[in-house]
């Protein structure tokens, strides 16, 4: 058996966790980066990019990079169309049926994008474990976050982009829970928690009740569109806006670049008064943009946005029965509680300031990897109780929504409905499933409808048909149906409506060894690239030293410092191809020609180290 | 003996599937091999959580026995079981999540009781339709209250004039809730007082007013929803 992974799959960022002996850890690259941006990017050739590269691609090659994707997992077109305007890639879809990417010539579900992302996440800690001296590596099951108001759907969808990627799903938690497990770690703490998490795209607050280990949530609600995503729509929209008509058609490039200004301006303001929100010259802009933006207008601009999170936070209190007042501690979790307004209105609404002591960006995938381990282990000092957010329902007569399992339910959970037929010898029922509180079914989310078949042929109304709904503990649901006077039990069709049926998942499951072997190429090309980076940056650093200047003409010959700089110039134009080998070939060169430059460097160096010893011994 | 229609239960206690011995319908796990026991047809929360079947309940001590049972049933557990004990945590947990839920709240711990001992209350709404006899005359009341109201609302009455009658004419109905709060506690002690030998009829007859109260007791929570909206149209 392989390695086991907690992963945080979030909108704008994503990252991965497990459990030592000594405790969980955080899986980091070379420069202690945790967090892999949580963007796809495919060039014309086909070659996959995640993570940074895919984020320095969303500046030059907008139109094929896909960012935000957790948006969109288990939606349809019809939910979507408002917001595609603003971003660089294509959406499209059936109506009524699952969103599609666009990129290039080619179309990806949601699932897929993700499994992208879950696949670097795997290969990333893969590395990890081998570079830990390691011999079994191979990370095969993993457990992973949602935000605990997706619905049924939308975490379908997150179970199969984890299957896309070759991942076993041990269990999908939710965000706020798993947050709750990790704090659970350092604190003995019994009573009664707030979290308050607003990520990059989805908002949730859960209410919890901790006592001798087990982790009861109370209730829960949230809104599944509703980030940091949004602030930076705002900002955006904002330098549009105050741009005129030099802001309308603007390539999609500059948009990003416009975005990635408002991005930072966003992130400066949450320490400074006051910043500059500046964008280079881009095309479309010759001249940049500069404006000054201080916190009270930043403020000012974004407090709906964050007045709407305590809509949800107040039906949460209510459901759990308990005054604001009451709890015994509020947690935040998401990158964009670091903005202070959010803080400040937590903190005014709960009477009490907020703890944030574990890193908001990462306690989440600490405890999906705490969870991991509960369930590899079976150990049982931890428990994990969590509710499912929407009721479960079906369509009954005249359209209206008939409640089964009721929101804020423990989970696992289950219900039964009894059905009946209308006509003499009918031998099948249509049923729809809902998820909402809503009364009226349209108003509600379509999950899925199915047919039940094999009724044996009676008199109307005589067949007693039991149909059982289950939620699991991932709060995903299964149905199943049995006829009680035969005790026959029934096939089930189920459509989901805004999901991939298995038969697809399996498809693209095929596609994706297929593509493997292009992935690969993928990471080679990285790598190639990555090594020329180190070594022009290595020479450069070189020319620019200051022992350079003195040994200039003297041992290093106008004619050999003219190779150097050519054969940099060549890397570079190099590294912009995705050819490979035409990368390497041209990294052996600069490598080439620095050779006696480093030979030079390197004893110059050793005669001043020795000089200065002689000195020192007279 | 109580009859107990409702609750269906094998003539023959079920066996365990892992080493057939016969397993007491009420124990979770088989007392030979102690494996999870699949959970077959059960309608008793209280007998699934062992208690007895008393409407005084310690809360806390619910709350503990829950955590207790989750931290035996739940599938987070069975991870690495057998598909027939995973399936039969899932099942567990599910049916504990729901006793949990039943009993911990007074009045559905009633409707529970009612539903095991054989007097169902059946569907809300069909029940919602008839007045209960002593309700006729508050109801009366406050219709009339309620349409005049309605008149002068869209005669441009002030607001202000017409939220304080809408308070005025929901004061009776409160003083009813409240009045049924009183008795549906009484009713409940005098459940608990009887004792499981208690001749047939005087169970049965708590039962009945245990239920015609609860029918009340939805009738007004109704009645103070329909206020409720009343004075939201106000805005």
């Amino acid at each position: 058996m392989g390695k086991v992974v907690g992963i945080d799959l979030g909108t704008t960022n994503s990252l991965v966790a497990y459990v030592t002996e000594r405790g969980p850890v955080v899986i980091r690259d070379a420069s202690g980066d945790a967090l892999v941006p949580s963007i796809v990017s495919v060039d014309a050739a086909g070659t996959v990019f995640v993570g940074r590269e895919a984020q320095r691609r969303l500046l030059t090659d907008s139109s094929r990079t896909v960012y935000s994707v957790k948006r969109f997992m288990g939606r349809g077109v019809d939910d979507v169309r408002d917001e595609a305007h603003l971003l660089p890639f294509r959406i499209g879809g059936e109506p009524g049926g699952v969103v599609r990417i666009g990129v290039g010539d080619k179309e990806f579900t949601p699932p897929e994008i993700s499994a992208f992302v879950l696949r670097d996440l795997k290969r990333r800690a893969e590395e990890h474990f081998r570079e830990q001296g390691e011999f079994d590596f191979e990370v095969d099951r993993a457990v992973i976050t949602v935000p605990a108001y997706f619905n049924d759907a939308q975490r379908t969808a997150t179970r199969d982009a984890g299957r896309l990627a070759g991942l076993e799903v041990l269990r999908i938690i939710n965000e706020p829970t798993a947050a709750s497990l990790a704090y659970g770690l350092d604190q003995k703490n019994q009573g009664t928690i707030a979290v308050y998490d607003l990520g990059g795209g989805t908002f949730d607050i859960s209410i919890l009740k901790v006592e001798d280990g087990v982790f009861q949530v109370l209730s829960t609600n949230g809104d599944t569109h509703l980030g940091g995503d949004d602030i930076d729509h705002l900002l955006t929209e904002l330098v549009l806006t105050e741009l005129g008509t030099a802001g309308h058609g603007l390539p999609p490039e500059t948009v990003q670049a416009i975005r990635k200004a408002a991005i930072q301006a966003k992130i400066d303001l949450s320490g400074a008064g006051e910043t500059t929100l500046s964008v280079d010259r881009s095309p479309g802009l010759p001249d940049g943009f500069m404006r000054r933006l201080t916190r009270e207008e930043f403020e000012a601009l974004i407090r709906p946005l964050v007045d709407r999170t305590l809509v949800p936070v107040r039906q949460a209190l209510d459901d759990a029965g308990l005054e604001p007042r009451e709890l015994d501690e509020v947690v935040l979790v998401g990158g964009s509680t670091r903005v202070p307004l959010v803080r400040r209105l937590v903190e005014e609404l709960f009477g009490r300031a907020p703890h944030s002591d574990v890193n908001p960006d990462e306690v989440v995938a600490v405890g999906a990897a705490v969870q991991a381990d509960i369930l590899i282990s079976g150990r049982r000092e931890m428990l994990l109780l969590d509710v499912t957010p929407l009721s479960l329902g079906i369509e009954t007569m005249g359209g209206v929504t008939s409640k089964i399992i009721l929101r804020n339910s423990t989970i696992p959970a289950s219900g039964r409905e009894m059905f009946t037929t209308g006509v003499d010898g009918q031998t099948a029922v249509d049923v729809h499933v809902l998820q909402g509180e809503r009364e009226l079914a349209a108003d509600c989310r379509s999950l899925a409808r199915f047919r039940l078949r094999g009724i044996p042929p009676m008199p109307a109304g005589l067949p007693r048909i039991e149909v059982r709904f289950q939620i699991d503990a991932n709060g995903i649901l299964s149905v199943g149906a049995k006829e009680l006077r035969t005790d026959i039990e029934q096939t089930i069709d189920v459509k989901p409506s805004y999901g991939l049926t298995d038969a697809e998942v399996e498809r693209m499951l095929i596609d994706s060894f297929e593509h493997a072997e292009a992935d690969f190429e993928a990471r080679l090309l990285i790598d190639a690239r990555n090594e020329a980076e180190s070594v022009v940056s290595a020479t450069e650093k070189s020319l620019r030293h200051p022992d350079f200047a003195q040994l200039a003409g003297r041992e290093v010959t106008p004619a050999e410092l003219a190779r150097i700089e050519q054969a940099v110039g060549a890397l570079k134009a190099a590294m912009g191809s995705t050819d490979r080998e035409a990368i390497h070939a041209a990294t052996h060169a600069l490598n080439d020609a620095t050779r006696h430059l480093a030979e030079v460097m390197m004893n110059n160096s050793v005669r001043e180290a020795l000089a200065g010893k002689s000195v020192n011994d007279v | 003996m109580s009859a107990q229609p409702l609750t269906v239960r094998s003539a023959t206690p079920p066996e365990c599937r892992s080493c057939n011995t016969s397993v007491p319908v009420d124990e979770h796990f088989c007392p030979n091999c102690s494996r999870i026991q699949s959970l077959g047809r059960h309608g008793d929360y209280f007998a699934f959580l062992g208690l007895p079947r008393q409407l005084e309940l310690d809360v806390q001590a619910l709350d503990r026995r829950f955590r207790d049972l989750s931290r035996q049933f739940h599938p987070d557990f069975y991870y690495n079981a057998t598909p027939a004990e995973r399936l039969a945590s899932l099942e567990r947990s599910s049916y504990l999540n729901d006793a949990y839920r039943a009993l911990k709240q007074p009045v559905s711990r009633i409707e529970h009781l009612l539903t095991i001992e054989g007097l169902p209350m059946g569907k809300s709404d069909e029940q919602a339709a008839k007045v209960p006899p002593g309700l006729l005359e508050e109801v009366f009341a406050l219709n009339e209250e309620l349409d005049e109201i309605r008149d002068l609302r869209q005669s441009g009455a002030d607001p202000s004039t017409l939220a304080a009658r809408l308070a005025t004419a929901r004061q009776p109905i409160e003083a009813k809730r409240d009045e049924h709060e009183r008795a549906l506690a009484e009713a409940s002690a005098q459940w608990d007082r009887l004792a499981a030998d208690a001749p047939a009829d005087a169970r049965r007859a708590t039962l009945e007013t245990l239920r015609q109260l609860l029918l009340e007791r939805n009738y007004i929570t109704n009645l103070l929803g329909t206020i409720e909206r009343e004075a939201a149209a106000h805005g």
